[in-house]
């Protein structure tokens, strides 16, 4: 039996597809079998960020219906096949076209043949979030350092803990460590303080993620990338790791040290 | 349930020694001077109200408890209650909140989080924190044990003598009664300790707690 874990926020924008997309194909990387599901009806886009777009053919709402049957409408990861597959969201249609039962139904098929089901919720607070939380074990609640983001993230909790989805856990997405250092961002300590749920992993800013996202590419498996190596650690804690957050600052010190061998130092 | 005859209560009126019944004088004395006794020094500097759910006390009662209590560095305060007291009542526990007694106190043991509103007749305690973006409106007092830094809005049936009390209190907005006033624009340097905002001239002043 798998667990289903439904990555939420509450906020649009903070990454919540790029850590499905991440943390799915983390999972893979280990040999876990995992399946992905967007229930971010008529607004998809984990299989644009997946690259496998122009591989759908079927969609969640085809198979809540019944216009096929499930294992047509998974499609395979380009690198990890079997082991790695996208239940895409429909993009004609409007979120209140699945039913919460609808969901869990399809959540208690999906976790007999998968280790870990991976739902990609909407942002907003209504029909979609609803839908996405309905079959879930567990909860991953995506923000980043900005007041907004903060504020929906302690809403959504609210409404996860009233779903009796308790204990869920924290992503810090887009962290920049230098303007944390300066004080123009909010630390993880500010989060805590306000959020105070246990934090399952704090993702710094990167470029990477742009540049590996526009090609429908993930970097998780990218082993010389820092947001990379944050989902790497977020996936061991997942599988019940014990390891210790990375140091943020570690890269400025690389930085300077390339500097000075390089003779650029001032 | 507590069978001494006689109990040392903080109030919003600061210490109070209710007395369950005046008749039995030398055993409420005894009682006293037990609790005194198992309070150490606790209780030293303070002064002290007395309140009566029965019976009177004579002025030469007055004075031995006066005499007992001074033993432990108390003061007898004669002014008489304003506030009621209730006797202790047995408690009601559900889930995660429960209510104790006729004064109607709600016991919330979690988190009150953004988008989360609580309304209450009567008084609201808070194990936990008040989330910006939460709300907490009753007709007594709000005490959070935790940080406040939501909406708070006690006495809103026109209590003015409400308060408002939390271990840090950085709301977004308070209310008390009629009286409304916000957080400052600018981030103040806040106290680390325990703040407790009452209205003083039709306007909401907060000062660091001390009893």
């Amino acid at each position: 039996m798998g667990k289903v874990i439904v990555i939420t926020s509450g906020k649009g924008g903070v990454g919540k597809t790029t850590t499905t997309a991440n943390l799915g194909t983390g999972l893979a990387a280990t040999g876990q079998r995992v399946c992905l599901v967007d229930t971010d009806i008529g607004l998809r886009n984990l299989d644009v960020v997946m690259g496998l777009e122009n591989r759908i053919v079927y969609d969640l709402l085809d198979v809540v219906e019944g216009n096929c049957r499930l294992r047509q409408a998974l499609i395979k990861d380009k690198h990890f096949g079997d082991s790695l597959v996208l239940l895409p969201a429909a993009q004609t249609r409007e979120k209140d076209a699945v039913k919460p039962e609808q969901m869990r139904e399809l959540m208690a098929q999906l976790r007999e043949d998968y280790d870990f089901v991976i739902l990609d919720s909407p942002a907003g607070i209504e029909h979609g979030f609803k839908n996405a939380i309905a079959g879930a074990d567990t909860a991953i609640v995506v923000t980043t350092p900005e007041i907004s983001a903060v504020r929906d993230a302690d809403r959504i909790i609210g409404l996860l803990e009233a779903a009796e989805l308790y204990d869920p856990q924290l992503i810090i997405n887009r962290v920049r460590p230098d303007m944390v250092r300066k004080g123009d961002m909010m630390d993880i300590d500010d989060i805590d303080d306000i959020l105070a749920i246990s934090i399952l992993g704090v993702i710094p800013d990167d470029q990477d993620i742009i540049v590996s996202t526009n090609r429908g590419e993930t970097v998780v498996t990218d082993k010389k990338s820092r947001p990379g190596q944050a989902y790497r650690n977020v996936v061991r804690r997942i599988l019940g790791e014990e390891v210790p957050f990375m140091n943020l600052q570690e890269r400025k010190v690389m930085h300077w040290f390339k500097k000075i061998l390089s003779g650029e130092a001032q | 349930m507590n069978t001494e005859l006689c109990a040392i209560k903080g109030t919003r009126e600061g210490l109070v020694i209710t007395i369950t019944n005046a008749a039995q004088f030398s055993e409420v004395l005894q009682s006293l001077e037990r609790q005194l006794l198992a309070s150490q020094s606790f209780f030293r500097g303070s002064s002290a109200k007395l309140f009566l759910h029965e019976g009177t006390l004579s002025d030469s009662q007055m004075d031995d408890i006066e005499r007992l209590i001074a033993d432990y560095g108390m003061r007898l305060n004669r002014e008489p209650l304003t506030v009621q007291m209730q006797r202790p009542q047995v408690e009601q526990v559900t889930e995660d909140t429960r209510e104790v007694g006729e004064d109607n106190t709600l016991l919330v043991r979690r988190t009150i989080r953004s988008g989360q509103r609580l309304h209450y007749d009567g008084n609201v305690v808070v194990m936990g924190d008040v989330n910006p973006g939460a709300e907490i409106v009753c007709t007594g007092d709000i005490l959070v044990l935790g940080s406040l830094r939501g909406v708070a809005h006690a006495g809103v049936e026109g209590k003015v003598d409400a308060t408002v009390f939390a271990f840090r209190l950085e709301p977004t907005q308070l209310r008390i009664a009629h009286v409304i006033s916000r957080a400052p624009d600018e981030k103040l340097p806040q106290p680390s300790g325990p703040e407790i905002a009452r209205v003083v001239e039709n306007s909401i002043q907060l000062s660091v707690y001390n009893h």
